[in-house]
């Protein structure tokens, strides 16, 4: 797959304990962003923050050290991301969803099968 | 969501219905885990003291053994499940805030230090206060380092300035 | 048997300290352990009273294992409190890493001294 000038980043914030039919939530992002052939996906972890139900989560404190900020990073083709939209909608029922336009300067992997 | 409309409370809001379903479903079973934890780590304790009874004036060895080494396994538990794997949710309530919270004592140690004072051993009660404060965080310390070394980690994260 | 009264007591005891700090982090907004430290305050000022009130012979054995060694024990804990010091520390607030240390350890020990003396107060 070539990739490369303008294209789109789409971030997903979720949280570590969110799931989908009992597997972590951010898996199976992954797995239909896969699926849909999307470029690249990525997960990061976070270690505090806090979302639209204004609890704080943060890895400093014990009692607070659940539900960490997930980012689930995916950069394709404008459209291509736009026409994976649909299948969050089922996804994600509280968190944050964002698009911005970026500049892809590079993207290769190694070659395999 | 304006800021005006956030809850003035980050508890859950029970007002709110999706809230108050959250509740239901994560608080009881969630309290229930701590509790279980709990009681392990404290008939642990409880059974080690018994093992190893100290009188007023002695240096407390079994809650000291017991805080240093609950320390040390509070830095290696953290690590894994916040740094190095994605735990389920309710290992770090089970073995972090139960088992090794139930297990350590800060109530026990703090009277042990009035009592030998009492006891007219002011010097055992400053060693001990001293010394499990020193070995007990440096015991989180090192768990720390162990788990970041076993996980194939750095060992030291860099810091934020 | 004292083994059931302290699964007894630390069944409410680790719970009740998972909510209290649980109730003082959404208070405030520092980087201070504060519900740890709140934790680790009362369950020393309990197990002051109920180890003076013992020596004064007005508290029974068993009420001091169900919600001494139990309850108190299992309300405060020395693990959370040395996680929360270190990361303190890592995290580069040196200076609030020591200050934790120093007064929970102070104010951990000043509230036993205050809970054995208002036990010798009351029980005389």
């Amino acid at each position: 797959m070539k990739l490369e000038g303008p294209a789109a980043r789409l971030t997903i914030f979720v949280g570590e304990d969110d799931t989908w039919q009992h597997k972590p939530l951010y898996h199976e992002i992954v797995h239909r962003a896969h699926a849909a052939g999307l470029a690249g996906a990525s997960v990061l972890r976070g270690i505090e923050g806090y979302g639209a139900s204004s609890r704080v989560h943060t890895t400093r404190i014990l009692s607070l050290s659940e539900d960490l900020p997930i980012a689930v990073i995916i950069v394709d083709a404008e459209d291509r991301i736009r026409a994976f939209l649909p299948q969050l909608d089922e996804l994600i029922t509280e968190g944050l969803v964002i698009i911005d336009p970026v500049e892809v300067i590079r993207y290769t992997g190694r070659t395999a099968g | 969501m304006r800021p005006e409309q956030l809850p003035t409370d980050p508890d859950v809001d029970l007002h709110v219905a999706r809230q108050r379903v959250e509740l239901r479903r994560g608080t009881a079973s969630l309290l229930a885990t701590i509790a279980a934890g709990g009681v392990i780590g404290a008939t642990a304790r409880y059974t080690l003291s018994l093992a190893w009874p100290h009188q007023p004036g002695e240096f407390p060895w079994s809650t000291f053994v017991t805080n240093v080494s609950g320390c040390l396994l509070i830095g290696v538990l953290m690590v894994l499940i916040t740094e190095a794997w994605t735990a389920h949710r309710l290992i770090r309530p089970f073995l972090g805030v139960g088992m090794l919270g139930g297990y350590t004592t800060f109530s026990t140690y703090a009277v042990d230090i009035q009592q030998a004072v009492a006891a007219g051993h002011p010097r055992v009660a400053l060693l001990y206060l001293a010394g499990t404060l020193a070995a007990a965080l440096a015991a989180v310390y090192t768990g720390i380092i162990i788990a970041r070394l076993l996980t194939g980690l750095h060992p030291r994260r860099k810091e934020h300035r | 048997m004292t083994l059931v009264l302290v699964a007894l007591g630390a069944a409410f005891g680790a719970p009740l300290r998972y909510m209290a700090d649980r109730a003082v982090q959404a208070r405030h907004d520092s980087v201070f352990p504060w519900g740890t430290f709140t934790v680790n305050v009362l369950g020393s000022f309990i197990l002051g009273v109920l180890i003076g009130g013992a020596a004064a012979g007005a508290v029974p054995a068993p009420l001091v294992t169900l919600l001494g060694t139990g309850l108190c024990g299992a309300l405060s804990t020395y693990s959370t409190f040395g996680y929360e010091t270190i990361r303190l520390f890592e995290d580069g607030a040196r200076f609030y890493s020591l200050l934790n240390a120093g007064i929970s350890v102070a104010a951990g020990l000043g509230a036993a001294f205050v809970g054995v003396s208002v036990a010798q107060a009351v029980w005389p």
